[in-house]
């Protein structure tokens, strides 16, 4: 069996004084695709946003490790540093700044953390290009300001491409899937999966089949109410489909 | 962020030092007695003189203006110091004393041309009027300038070669007893840039200010009058620092702009006045009057502001649209950290038809500063067809500072059309965090977003000067965050 | 939400309001042609959880002189104050918005808006507008916006070119600007305003 990546003990979290993770546990090896399925307000975009640091919620106990070391001890640019990307469900705009910007000022934070020299400016461009390429973006794409006046689906595109800029080891893919037609749904699924790769590990977090007709998971977990209430094979996914979450847990 | 927020750090400023120069000063205070001796020293005829004297009367009358959104501390009028200048070298008198130079240099302000000269191209050129506390040391590509029959100089100069324009044009749009600062700039005033571009004629490079207060206890009043000739075009850049001190030093210019018809000027400035320490000790008090006239039909005069430094900003760039179908823009970006105080804006006054004037403001206060937008649109009647359209944002980053808008919209002609608009935000959480998790620490994220917000307006900037906005936009924010 | 109506010149208008406890303020100041006067109005919000609508309407034909000077107070965060002025400028009226908003320090969560709208009909009218913001807190959302205007030029040849005529033309025109503000009028008073278009 390969190495623990990520490791999730007992972990309870609050929004706004409100207890919506209560007691999750969850172990990601390197490699595995694991989706969490569950209902509405199950708790599924918390665990993404403490999982990356938001600000917003509070860890009242419980331990999250990755790769041994204490995550929630750490900022939510040193986890990016580290190699965790969320693709958001909401992508913000950030007006007047483009994604060339917006990405190399990204990366070389990354690469300074790291103890590497800035790209060149030449380096950095053909990387641009070439990420560009393998999402299917044209070339005006690079000026646009960062999520301003994107569609639901080039918004997650968007993130799909920063992904694949910023090469993290573990991508937490939150309702990726939400406002998007199948042939966008398609593109950046296609997107993931040229990314998958016995090092690399996702989290696809969704409520429907959907997506995960396109990205098969290794392993799938349902959230309810705060806990996982079932782990198992992708059969689980059918399971859901045909019962509903009444049926699980 | 609040818990994250520092109130207070040391803020840096690269241009704070002093050069060590040998310098002539006129006694302290202010009197006639006081504005002779300037006039001599810079043996003006009797006009200027009757100028000078009839301003400083006006001012004796007038009272320090009280309306603006600012705290300002008293300021004795007598224990300032109104001329000081290097001293010349008696036996070299046209040489620039080395150490100006590299004051300059050290600036990264071109006094010379010889980088050019060395075949340097990856520059665009600038030719650069720089002017230390009192006088102007030093004009470049005059020369290549005169070919085209542009005169660009330093007022005194321009005082003794080129009377008849400035007579005709000085206090034209800027009247001496326009305001209590104007008054006092008219008195006292000592040197600046002049510039007269003739008809027809596209200026070939941009021409640009330089504006270095030297001297402790000396203010500096300069005077700069440019003239845009019919169907003349003109990019003109204004810059200035000054030392670190504990003083407050005062800096009363005077800008008019006189753009004939179908002439077009674009007017930047970045101001990076020292402007105090963390405890709002010291900086510069920038009360400055900058007014254009668009005189005939077709004429453009457009504003580019970038203001990060000054303990206190008082500063109006405005134009009075006479001409037909004239227009005029005003893109200001004002950032106030620390104990900052800015009220700044501008008065777009229609008086011929059609014209049209765009007013784009960004705001940014962080710390203790005070930041206020202050503005008047006036249509008069004769203005059929006229348009204004303001927007006003202002970006509040923690929770002890202040952002105001003061607009005043004064529309008496029902032909035309005013809109103003103005928001008030802070940078979300959200997108800090969304920029955290792209791996951008805070204070980057923060220096990322102020930029986008203020991107608007910084693209109107000449390349070079868009450069150095962007920098100092994120030094100025040092310290807004922790 | 309930709103109060008054008609400035006959009713009396409270010059200072305080809202010290959460509670939802609706006003709604009309101008009938003939008016000339200054109103003050000050709303002072010193407690979260309250809601101000403020509306108001002018019509001027003759020669009035008309300001309003309205300042909304957001002493305590957590409320909402919204503001909506519109009116008319015509014969050789002239008409003054002034309005404040100001957020106090630690007024966190304030939320506050204003739109003042003048339309210039003669030549001879003249419309002033001061809308001001005074903002000492940062989690906040305001904004304001005015303008003066004519009566586009499009659309009344639109109404005409099927066979409107050109004074109903204007009316209409007059009627469509002025209806966010009008319609939370009682039927008489609707009727009245519209008739002295």
């Amino acid at each position: 069996m390969s190495d623990i990546l990520l490791e999730i003990h007992d972990l309870h979290a609050n929004v706004e004084g409100k207890e919506i993770l209560k007691g999750v546990d969850l172990v990601i090896r390197e490699g595995e695709v694991h989706a969490v399925m569950g209902p509405n307000g199950a708790g599924k975009s918390t665990l993404s946003a403490v999982l990356t640091g938001n600000p917003r919620y509070q860890v009242t106990s419980g331990s999250i490790r990755f790769r041994g070391e204490d995550l929630l001890a750490l900022k939510p640019e040193e986890r990016a540093w580290k190699g965790i990307f969320l693709s958001f469900q909401y992508p913000v705009e950030i007006p007047g700044v483009s994604i060339t910007n917006f990405m190399k000022a990204a990366l070389n934070a990354k690469r300074k953390a790291v103890g590497k020299g800035e790209l060149s400016p030449a380096e950095y461009l053909s990387l641009m290009k070439e990420k560009m390429a393998f999402v299917g973006m044209g070339r005006e794409f690079a000026k646009r300001e960062v999520n301003v006046g994107f569609s639901g689906g080039e918004k997650k595109r968007n993130e799909v491409f920063q992904m694949a800029m910023l090469d993290p080891v573990l991508s937490i893919l939150d309702e990726t899937d939400s406002g998007m037609d199948v042939d966008a749904l398609k593109t950046v699924a296609q997107g993931v999966n040229s990314l998958r790769s016995p090092e690399k590990s996702f989290i696809v977090i969704t409520h429907y089949k959907r997506l995960l007709d396109y990205i098969v998971p290794d392993i799938v977990h349902v959230l309810k109410d705060g806990r996982i209430v079932k782990t198992a094979g992708r059969e689980l996914v059918d399971q859901i489909e045909n019962g509903g979450y009444a049926s699980i847990g | 962020m609040d818990e994250t927020l520092k109130d207070l750090t040391t803020q840096s400023y690269a241009q704070g030092f002093v050069t060590d120069v040998e310098q002539e000063f006129v006694p302290k205070g202010l009197n006639e007695e006081i504005i002779r001796t300037i006039s001599r020293i810079k043996d003006e005829p009797q006009w200027l003189l009757d100028f000078r004297l009839d301003a400083f009367r006006k001012w004796q009358k007038m009272t320090q203006p009280d309306w603006g959104h600012l705290k300002l501390p008293p300021i004795d009028y007598q224990d300032i110091i109104y001329y000081a200048a290097p001293k010349k070298d008696k036996d070299r008198p046209k040489e620039i004393d080395p150490a100006l130079m590299e004051t300059f240099e050290k600036l990264g302000i071109p006094v010379g041309e010889r980088e050019y000269l060395a075949g340097v191209k990856d520059r665009r050129e600038v030719a650069v009027d720089a002017v230390f506390d009192s006088v102007s040391v030093s004009t470049t590509f005059r020369k290549t300038l005169s070919e085209k029959g542009i005169i660009f100089c330093s007022f005194s100069e321009a005082v003794h070669e080129h009377p008849d324009l400035v007579r005709k044009y000085l206090a034209s749009v800027v009247p001496a007893g326009d305001n209590f600062f104007a008054a006092l700039n008219s008195a006292v005033f000592s040197d600046g840039s002049f510039c007269y571009v003739p008809k027809g004629v596209e200026c070939p490079m941009d021409l640009s200010s330089y504006f270095r207060i030297n001297a402790s206890g000396t203010g500096q009043f300069e005077r700069t009058l440019i003239i845009a000739d019919e169907g003349s075009r003109l990019s003109y850049m204004e810059g200035c620092t000054a030392p670190m001190r504990d003083e407050n030093q005062l800096h009363a210019a005077v800008v008019e702009i006189i753009v004939e018809k179908d002439a077009d000027v674009k007017y930047s400035t970045v101001q990076n006045w020292y402007p105090g320490d963390a405890q709002g000790r010291g900086g510069i008090l920038n009360l400055v009057t900058k007014r254009g006239i668009c005189r005939g039909s077709g004429a453009h005069l457009s504003w580019t502001q970038v203001e990060t430094g000054s303990a206190i900003t008082w500063k109006y760039p405005s134009t009075i649209l006479k001409g037909d179908n004239s227009s005029s823009e005003f893109y200001s970006v004002a950032l106030t950290n620390n104990w900052q105080q800015a009220d700044t804006g501008t008065k777009m006054i229609h008086l011929g038809r059609n014209t049209r004037s765009r007013i784009i403001s960004k705001g940014i206060s962080a710390g203790h500063s005070e930041n206020s937008y202050r503005g008047l649109v006036r249509i008069a009647p004769g203005a059929d067809g006229a348009r204004n359209y303001s927007q006003c944002d202002s970006l509040l980053i923690g929770s002890n500072c202040g952002a105001h808008t003061f607009p005043v919209i004064r529309n008496a002609n029902p032909a035309a059309t005013v809109e103003h608009e103005a928001t008030t935000s802070r940078i979300s959480e959200d997108k800090l965090f969304y920029c955290g998790q792209r791996g951008i620490p805070e204070e980057d994220a923060v220096g990322l977003i102020v930029n986008g917000y203020a991107q608007e307006v910084l693209q109107r900037l000449p390349m070079e000067f868009a450069i150095e906005a962007r920098k100092l936009l994120q030094v100025s924010l040092e310290g807004s965050i922790g | 939400m309930d709103k109060q109506i008054y008609i400035l010149g006959r009713d009396s208008v409270p010059e200072v309001i305080t809202l010290d406890s959460p509670r939802d303020l609706g006003m709604i100041l009309v101008a009938l042609p003939g008016t000339s006067l200054r109103q003050r109005l000050e709303i002072d919000i010193q407690s979260p959880g309250c809601e101000v609508e403020l509306r108001g309407v002018f019509l001027c034909t003759g020669q009035e002189q008309l300001g309003f000077d309205i300042l909304v107070r957001h002493s305590s965060g957590g409320s909402t104050s919204r503001q909506l002025f519109k009116g008319i400028a015509g014969g050789s009226s002239h008409t003054e918005f002034n309005g404040l908003i100001y957020v106090a320090h630690d007024a966190q969560k304030t939320k506050a808006w204003q739109e003042n709208h003048t339309l210039l009909v003669t030549p001879e009218a003249v419309a002033s507008a001061k809308p001001q913001l005074e903002i000492y807190a940062d989690d906040v959302e305001c904004s304001h916006g005015a303008t003066t205007g004519f009566l586009d030029e499009m659309e009344q040849f639109y109404m005409r070119s099927r066979g409107v005529p050109e004074a109903e033309a204007r009316k209409l025109q007059m009627i469509s600007f002025l209806s966010p503000v009008l319609s939370d009028l009682p039927e008489g008073l609707r009727d009245e305003l519209i008739n002295s278009l």
